[in-house]
């Protein structure tokens, strides 16, 4: 159980991103976090790993508040969240592989580290979270060579490798096509059904929000402004959502769903 | 009054009438150039007129000087001037014209206060490009005509090689002595034998000397055999007391060319000599004899080809040194030049500044006159180059390295900080990978640079290839400097080939 408690944050520059934010996240739920760009979803979750200092506010995941935490014990809690990006933040010259087993790094001493040695099981498991996600052959590419798709592939994998009890995807599927959208939404998907993982992810779309989503919360200007549950988000039409998230809300074009459905019980 | 500098009219000046009639406006402006239109309304138009005037009258003033220092008085000046550099009567004419024209200028302006007439400063540009013809001393003619003058050089520049190989030379000398003048005793000449060594013959074994006043010495008929055939031997005589001179005839050194069978013959006249007052003996024995240098063995590489070569690898390591400790400065100071390490606090971000500020300056100076100052500290050679080199590789590489830094990708740290990685492990695998490859690049490309410009800093004493071509050139020796050109054009080829390649594998 994740709960957020009053959560506020305010950037040097005076700008604020959170304003009091509360809401709890059972374990096992899939989270879908909405707003407009701006909206503070990035500065939410980034809280939620304290890539970002909160200013004020309590961030409680099973019994611990993570807003105190520092060094070690911030490190340890970290390593237990994954967390996927919009632009996949891959070291783009490194292998697909090294970027990977980057993800064991929470769990490596500093010293084996620096020759940059993993131990036969890392390496293990970063073939076993490839080929899970489908591109083991990609392994020993650059990860720039790699396609946008296959890219956040191997973010997930990297994410995996932290074996996290709880993913953190900040507009995960931005930068995809709405293929890929899908195809990568489905990977968080099943590890959600699968590996009982939490997750929490920020999305554009109302269609995929009212796809995946277990459950939602609505941001504008850094202040929950709707929180519904699986059940209200897919009776929702195309006007009330507009009318929570903004004018410029869009659906991905339905002709793909079709395509999408087929291909989906091949990869679930 | 408008505000802004422009020179022509916005509708609103159009309709404010000039304050004096157009007839006085070209009046006042062919006496003070530029009034006429300020006092038209021109306020702008006149300032720049007036200056713009002011400005070719001093360059023309200074012009004409500087061709007749020794004149006084215009008239005096400005004819010697006209005299010694046609292109100042042209710059004159048009100075008589912009002068006129710009009368006609105000005369417009003031009538027709809807138009704007450009052609004065048509005018202007004009005269300033005839200035600058003249101070810039182009002569397009002398480089036309006297192109073909470097010519020779050009060709032994361009094709040096027969510079690059030599033979072992072998001197072979025949002697006949001649006694000056004929002793009283004299008998009659020996007749020699012709073995198989060369040799010469004369008809008479003595004689006397030309004199100063031209009464003519004795002719001598020189026969020689055994001489190598077809390369030529130089007449010599060595005087009594061990001088060799060659004998001269008609104005022009003797040399024989021998046959076929190494044998050739010559009349030569016995050459006038001061003898020094000391000499009181009767007679004195002179040696005729006939030198001739060949080429013996196989051919091998000249003194001059091993030097470029010598030095060309000098060069090559003075780049290599230079962009060596380069690095090894730049690396710690990239990290204080770089903005975005350096904006956590005010006083980072002055360190900031002043190590930006102290690169910049560095990097203005070029590389020559950092070497000019190196040779005063260490004297000339290698040392005084690599030392110039350095310095502004460390600005120059400071700066990119510092570049490299600040466009690192904040993503990718952001990524494995959220893996729970600690400090140094978000260095190794987010901030290392992403630098190594620009700094790779970026010292490749200095190194690149840097033997370029080792090739050029031994000109002012800095060491390396350029040191000796700067000499081969003031020698005139063509074509050792030829060599040393295409030894710095195939390395700077292979160099740039071998960097790009690098690079492109980086990058």
């Amino acid at each position: 159980m994740l709960e957020i408690r009053h959560l506020t944050k305010v950037y040097d520059d005076g700008t604020v991103a959170l304003k009091d934010v509360s809401f709890n996240v059972p374990d096992g739920e899939f989270l879908v976090v909405i707003g407009l760009s701006g909206s503070g979803k990035s500065t939410l979750l980034r809280c939620i790993n304290r890539l970002i200092d909160p200013t004020e506010g309590e961030i409680i995941w099973d019994g611990v508040d993570l807003a105190k935490l520092s060094g070690e014990d911030l490190r340890k809690s970290r390593r237990r969240i994954g967390m996927i990006f919009q632009h996949f933040n891959l070291v783009k010259r490194s292998q697909v592989l090294t970027n990977v087993l980057s993800g064991r790094l929470g769990y490596t001493s500093t010293r084996r580290s620096l020759v940059g040695r993993f131990s036969k099981e890392d390496k293990d498991k970063a073939w076993a979270a490839l080929k899970r996600l489908g591109i083991e052959d990609q392994a020993l590419k650059r990860a720039d060579e790699l396609s946008g798709g296959q890219q956040q592939r191997v973010g997930v994998a990297r994410a995996l490798m932290q074996e996290p009890e709880m993913i953190l995807a900040d507009e995960p599927v931005a930068s995809l096509d709405p293929v890929l959208a899908h195809s990568i939404l489905q990977y968080l998907e099943m590890l959600n059904q699968e590996d009982k993982l939490t997750v929490i992810c920020s999305l554009h779309y109302l269609d995929l929000v009212q796809r995946y989503a277990t459950r939602v919360i609505g941001l504008r200007d850094g202040e929950i402004v709707y929180q519904g549950s699986r059940e209200d988000i897919r009776a929702m039409t195309d006007e009330e959502f507009k009318e929570i998230y903004g004018e410029e809300a869009e659906r991905v074009g339905s002709g793909l769903e079709g395509a999408l459905q087929a291909e989906e019980g091949g990869v679930a | 009054m408008n505000d802004k500098l422009k020179l022509s009219h916005t509708a609103e000046d159009i309709r404010k009438p000039s304050w004096v009639p157009a007839p006085i406006a070209a009046l006042l402006s062919f006496i003070i150039p530029g009034l006429g239109q300020i006092l038209a309304r021109s306020i702008r138009r006149g300032i720049l007129l007036i200056v713009s005037y002011a400005t070719i009258a001093g360059l023309m003033v200074w012009r004409f000087i500087l061709a007749a220092p020794r004149d006084e008085g215009v008239v005096d000046i400005v004819k010697k001037g006209w005299h010694l550099d046609s292109s100042l009567i042209v710059i004159t004419i048009l100075f008589v014209l912009l002068h006129l024209w710009v009368a006609y200028d105000a005369y417009q302006l003031a009538k027709h206060r809807d138009r704007t007439p450009v052609s004065v400063f048509f005018i202007i540009l004009v005269v300033f490009f005839a200035l600058g013809w003249q101070i810039g001393q182009i002569n397009i003619i002398n480089m036309v005509t006297q192109a073909d003058e470097a010519l020779p050089a050009l060709g032994r520049i361009a094709w040096p090689w027969i510079k690059a190989i030599e033979y072992d030379e072998d001197e072979i000398r025949a002697y006949a002595d001649i006694e000056v003048p004929c002793p009283e005793d004299h008998d009659p000449p020996p007749i020699n034998e012709v073995g198989s060594e060369p040799v010469i013959v004369t008809d008479l074994t003595c004689g006397i000397l030309r004199e100063q006043d031209g009464t003519q010495g004795t002719m001598l008929h020189v026969e020689g055999y055994n001489f190598i055939p077809d390369v030529e031997a130089n007449v010599m005589w060595e005087d009594p007391i061990g001088n060799e001179f060659r004998q001269r005839q008609e104005g022009a050194y003797v040399v024989v060319s021998p046959d076929a069978d190494g044998y050739f013959e010559v009349d030569i006249e016995m050459p006038y000599r001061l003898l020094p007052p000391s000499a009181t003996e009767p007679t004195y024995i002179w040696g005729l004899f006939v030198q001739q240098v060949a080429a013996v063995g196989d051919a091998h590489l000249s003194k001059d080809f091993k030097l470029v070569v010598e030095k060309m690898i000098e060069t090559i390591f003075i780049g290599m040194m230079a962009t060596f400790f380069g690095v090894i400065f730049a690396l710690p100071v990239s990290f204080f030049a770089a903005r975005n390490l350096m904006s956590a606090s005010p006083i980072t971000l002055v360190i900031y500044y002043l190590v930006r500020g102290v690169l910049n300056i560095i990097r203005s100076i070029e590389p020559l006159i950092w070497a000019i100052i190196a040779v005063i500290v260490v004297g000339l050679g290698p040392f005084a180059g690599i030392l110039a080199l350095v310095f502004h590789s460390i600005a120059a590489l400071g700066k990119l390295y510092s570049e490299a830094i600040e466009s690192i990708d904040p993503g990718p740290i952001e990524a494995i900080q959220a893996t729970g990685a600690n400090w140094v492990q978000v260095v190794i695998y987010a901030v290392i990978p992403q630098i190594i490859p620009p700094f790779v690049s970026f010292t490749i490309y200095r190194w690149d640079i840097n033997i370029r410009m080792s090739t050029i800093i031994g000109f002012v004493g800095g060491g390396g290839i350029g040191f000796l071509l700067a000499q081969y050139i003031r020698l005139l020796d063509y074509r050792s400097a030829g060599m040393a050109v295409w030894f710095i054009a195939i390395t700077v080829a292979i160099l740039d080939y071998v960097s790009a390649e690098i690079r492109a594998r980086f990058v």
